[in-house]
């Protein structure tokens, strides 16, 4: 690896050149600020949905210039399921990471681990900190250190379409048992399916499993609780609403058979996130917007919750200009950014002053979402955080096409956590 | 190609033409020394080879090698060098000898997945095979159309797989595919392709062959061509059947194309990984996850990454294709093929 | 499918066919059937990129013809500069895989050498490791060699996917030309360079039009490699820009079925040049290697 030592010396090398040279041309230029202006280059790697949401990022992003005109920013979007690998391939090289990454809150204590990200305390990137809501704070810190500013925060609802539960006479289920019986109306009145249940993705099945009470793992206790009864419970549960009909689901396409089959008002629930809002309202059910309701996560037999999600920003230890990229990061995610995200996306601010904001509070999806998101449940933010999906979503799967019992599929996930938490009980 | 023996070589080769440098400076002196002539007769060659093995030594080669290595230890994410900017994170796994192979080898996960990698292998081959020799028949007739089917079934190959395996996705998909819609309008019930463990799995098969077809079948035609059409009109004159002149005039034609399609048809379907990839992305659970789509999730889809056991199942497939390459060749060169 | 067998005599052979009306139904029904299959999915996205979205997923194919979703990919997204990149990759690696694959066949085809056997082995090889898991270090490689987010890189890597069996296709198309040949050119006092490019290369238009053919559709179809080594709208090919249309979050039918036709386009274009001499190129090959 020594030749590659050698390279990214010569590259940051080079890149301390040319950022001297720059300097040097402007002072020639005869520029009159101070010599703390902030310039050069900010590579953002931006992860939002293409076609809605990155439009209203990049702009925003681009708009850092006007506050700091001799800073470039450079907008990348890269796809979310591509960015946590793109990052680690890059990071890990030296060569070809960007500057400041939208992080999802789980990889954000994963990259820490790792040592990709720079740390925070006392930087430009966290300002009026306190003001950040508590929940996104904490996926935020490592060790006792900050390394990501909280973007945006989000929770999981029940989404249902007002006419077929018009139809149908039916009101929003509270719980399993309800969401069974009004599926059996629904489908009996309206001949529709009552909910589309996403097979295909771990994230979907947390709030099954916090309805039983039950968690991945306690981190607190260095527990897996996977495969206690609560899990078996949960497994149980979503094979029921299956076999039972109350639900369909899918083995692959499962993000997209869910929109389509809800936004053409083929199943009358699903259960989902404010990322889906904007798409959803584009459906041919929701031409009327007043035709789309949302409500609480149904409730198990032992407790109610959906998982809490969110994107932090967060800034790469090897940046070669962790300056501006502290003040962008600050930007990105500033009272006024965030309430301009809010009014344009319905994504939920990270900070409690501004939902108090009139045309913020106004907002019918963000006032929805506010109390779910205040009582969501916190996933545990450890650096595995981010691999405690794929053994459940194997088994998940596995037991929705009926490959393994819940049983043996929840043992199945503890035996794979113990693999990768040594010493965890 | 690489089974190739020096001897065989020879036999075929005749008298070598004399590679030397005519006219140009390196040529000029007498070479004395062992390494010296051999130089001056082989520089040709070599030059000639030298930019695929450059490229190779360097971008297989190493990672090769390296590959082999973190294989034996415990090499993950997390304990492997980084360099972060100007901060170099210095490598701290060890070294564990042959515990990952025992460990890949006694578990059931290598070996449940290896199970299915032959099912697959041996079907998509198979089946390849069967209908690309079919096909490659047919068209060798004379036949009105038949550059137009040619053409067409080649199609297939021409178009680049993520397209295409994409498009079987969505033709497959349980709700909205295509594929069911045909169902349900002649009155049938909706299969679930891609949702159902044994339904999955010979969906992908499926596609891997109608990927696979026009290779086999363009290769079979032309060996197919190379055959003396007297040959037949020989053996319809001494009274064979239809049967008889494929058993004994075409089978025996086509035994050299045959083996060598057969085999690196073989080595590719084992490695296949766009199909599964794109197609299921190993699912429904871990259902059509083949070896090497299995070594890829553990060096990229789970956290830490984990470099020494997806290095160890590398290896292993490398050894498993290593030993069938080798015991093919042998079988051939048995029943007197000279290969 | 697999019942048919020979009943009449192959192309070559000079009487003309005696096959009842009945069996040539029979093998015209066949091809229908294999073509109709062989088309079909092709065929499926070519109707879906001419309708409207939002009836992507019906059976109505000519409900509604339109252009829009060309004239949206071409205008709102990054498609046009996502093309030239592929294009380029794909072009640079045909032209030098054609060249490194032709020298390296002939090489191996003409002289004895130390080290021949090896490099026979290792081209082997090389088709076996499971390049899926070489995604890490070849990053790191290209990472340290400057090549990352550059075409450059692409080409090397593909050339490694590419160049193996098409320098061993074009290995077996070298035997089949007599050594008679060579000899004449040295006798006309050509070195063996020259000998090679004026004499021998000339007469495997065949055996480059198959190679060319497989770099080409290799360079052009790549997935793992172009989406872990580029990134940036201006750097992307086909491959990972077609990755913002269909991903884990949503499907944006419209620009990704336009696409996938416009790069089916070239990749026949390919095919076409290449598919008269594909028969022949290929069974060469393989015959003899």
């Amino acid at each position: 690896m020594r030749r590659g030592i050698a390279a990214t010396a010569l590259v940051a090398a080079l890149g301390v050149t040319l950022a001297a040279c720059g300097s040097d041309s402007d002072s020639n230029g005869g520029g009159t600020q101070g010599s703390g202006e902030l310039s050069g280059t900010v590579t953002w790697w931006d992860t939002s949905t293409v076609g809605s949401e990155d439009k209203v990022f990049k702009k925003i992003a681009e708009g850092f210039t006007k506050k700091h005109p001799k800073v470039t920013v450079k907008y990348v979007n890269v796809p979310f399921g591509e960015a946590q690998n793109k990052f680690k391939n890059a990071a890990q090289s030296g060569s070809g990471a960007p500057d400041v990454i939208r992080s999802e809150v789980a990889w954000t204590p994963e990259f820490a681990d790792l040592g990709y990200l720079a740390p925070l305390d006392g930087t430009a990137a966290l300002k009026d900190k306190d003001d950040f809501l508590k929940q996104a704070a904490a996926s935020t810190q490592y060790n006792g250190k900050t390394y990501a500013v909280p973007q945006v925060i989000d929770s999981m609802g029940i989404f249902y379409n007002k006419k077929i539960f018009k139809d149908a006479g039916v009101q929003v289920p509270k719980n399993i048992d309800e969401l069974k019986t009004v599926s059996a109306t629904i489908k009996q009145k309206t001949g529709k399916t009552g909910l589309y249940l996403r097979g295909d993705d771990a994230y979907w099945f947390l709030s099954f499993l916090y309805g039983e009470g039950g968690n991945l793992v306690d981190a607190e206790q260095k527990k897996i609780t996977i495969g206690d009864e609560s899990g078996v419970k949960a497994f149980r549960t979503v094979k029921d609403l299956v076999d039972s009909k109350a639900a369909i689901t899918d083995a692959t396409n499962g993000w997209d058979n869910m929109q389509a089959a809800f936004k053409d008002g083929k199943v009358a629930m699903m259960i989902n996130g404010p990322w889906a809002v904007a798409d959803t309202l584009a459906g041919k059910e929701f031409a009327d917007k007043a035709n789309l309701g949302i409500a609480p996560v149904p409730a198990g037999s032992a407790g109610q919750g959906a998982p809490q999600g969110g994107h932090n920003l967060a800034v790469y230890a090897g940046s070669k200009n962790l300056d501006a990229s502290y003040a962008f990061a600050e930007y990105m995610t500033s009272a006024e950014t965030q309430r301009q995200v809010a009014k344009e996306l319905s994504l939920l601010p990270t900070r409690q002053s501004v939902f108090i904001k009139p045309d913020v509070a106004s907002n019918e999806m963000i006032t929805f979402f506010k109390p779910v998101v205040d009582k969501a449940v916190e996933r545990p933010w450890i650096p595995e955080g981010g691999s405690l999906f794929e053994p459940v979503k194997v088994e998940y799967t596995k037991v929705l096409t009926g490959q393994t019992t819940p049983d043996a599929g929840a043992k199945a996930v503890a035996d794979a956590y113990r693999k990768l938490l040594k010493d965890w009980k | 190609m690489a089974v190739d023996t020096p001897s065989q070589s020879v036999a075929k080769a005749g008298p070598p033409p004399p590679p030397r440098g005519r006219g140009r400076g390196t040529g000029t002196g007498k070479p004395r020394g062992a390494s010296k002539r051999s130089l001056s007769t082989h520089w040709y060659a070599w030059a000639l080879v030298a930019p695929v093995v450059v490229v190779i030594a360097v971008i297989i080669g190493y990672p090769l090698i390296r590959g082999i290595y973190l294989s034996l230890t415990n090499a993950n994410e997390r304990n492997v060098a980084r360099s972060i900017g100007v901060n170099n994170i210095p490598a701290t796994y060890e070294f564990v000898g042959l515990d990952n192979y025992a460990e890949a080898i006694s578990g059931n996960q290598f070996l449940g997945t290896l199970g299915w990698t032959v099912v697959w292998t041996v079907s998509c081959v198979a089946v390849t095979f069967g209908l690309g020799l079919a096909l490659a028949n047919i068209l060798n007739r004379r036949i009105a159309g038949r550059s137009v089917y040619r053409m067409l079934l080649i199609l297939p190959w021409a178009v680049p797989p993520f397209v295409s395996v994409f498009a079987w996705r969505f033709l497959y998909d349980e709700r909205r595919g295509m594929l069911n819609q045909i169902l349900s309008g002649a009155g049938l019930d909706a299969v679930p392709w891609l949702n159902d463990p044994t339904v999955a799995k010979l969906a992908v098969i499926a596609v891997n062959v109608w990927l696979g077809v026009p290779f086999m079948m363009v290769a079979l035609l032309g060996g197919l061509q190379s055959i003396p059409g007297e040959l037949y009109e020989a053996a319809e004159m001494d009274g064979a059947n239809a049967w008889q002149r494929f058993r004994h005039i075409t089978m025996p034609g086509l035994r050299s194309v045959s083996t060598t399609v057969l085999l690196l048809s073989t080595i590719w379907t084992f490695n296949m990984f766009p199909v599964i990839f794109l197609l299921t992305r190993g699912g429904p659970g871990e259902a059509t996850q083949i070896l090497v789509t299995q070594a890829y999730k553990f060096s990229f889809e789970i956290s830490p990454r984990d470099f020494a056991q997806s290095s160890t199942w590398g290896v292993l497939i490398l050894i498993l294709l290593m030993v069938f390459a080798a015991f093919y060749q042998r079988v051939l060169r048995k029943q007197g093929e000279v290969w | 499918m697999t019942t048919t067998t020979p009943t009449a005599r192959p192309v070559n052979a000079p009487v003309r066919g005696r096959r009842s009306p009945l069996a040539s139904a029979g093998l015209h029904l066949t091809l229908i059937v294999a073509s109709a299959i062989a088309v079909f999915p092709v065929l499926w996205v070519l109707l879906t990129s001419l309708k409207p979205a939002k009836y992507a997923t019906t059976t109505d194919f000519f409900k509604e013809t339109t252009l829009e979703n060309y004239t949206n990919l071409l205008n709102d997204t990054p498609f046009l500069s996502w093309f030239w990149n592929s294009l380029l990759v794909a072009v640079l690696t045909t032209l030098v895989g054609v060249f490194i694959s032709a020298t390296t066949g002939y090489a191996v085809s003409r002289f004895r050498f130390p080290g021949k056997r090896g490099l026979m082995w290792t081209l082997l090889i090389t088709q076996m490791f499971p390049v899926a898991v070489l995604i890490v270090p070849i990053y790191n490689i290209m990472g340290s060699l400057g090549l990352l987010n550059r075409s450059a890189g692409l080409v090397i890597t593909y050339l490694t996917i590419a160049v193996p069996f098409c320098a061993w296709m074009m290995k077996g198309f070298f035997d089949t030309i007599p050594r008679e040949i060579d000899e004449s050119g040295y006798v006309d006092g050509l070195t063996p360079f020259g000998t090679f490019w004026r004499l021998i290369l000339p007469l495997a238009k065949p055996g480059i039009a198959v190679t060319a053919f497989y770099s080409f559709i290799t360079a052009w179809g790549e997935v793992a490699y172009a989406s872990a080594f580029m990134v940036g709208d201006e750097n992307l090919t086909l491959a990972g820009g077609l990755q913002k249309f269909v991903n884990q979050y949503g499907a944006q039918w419209g620009p990704m079925s336009a696409a996938s036709v416009l790069i089916a386009v070239p990749a026949a274009l390919v095919f076409l040049f290449a598919q008269r001499h594909l028969v022949t190129g290929m069974s060469a090959g393989a015959v003899k290697g």
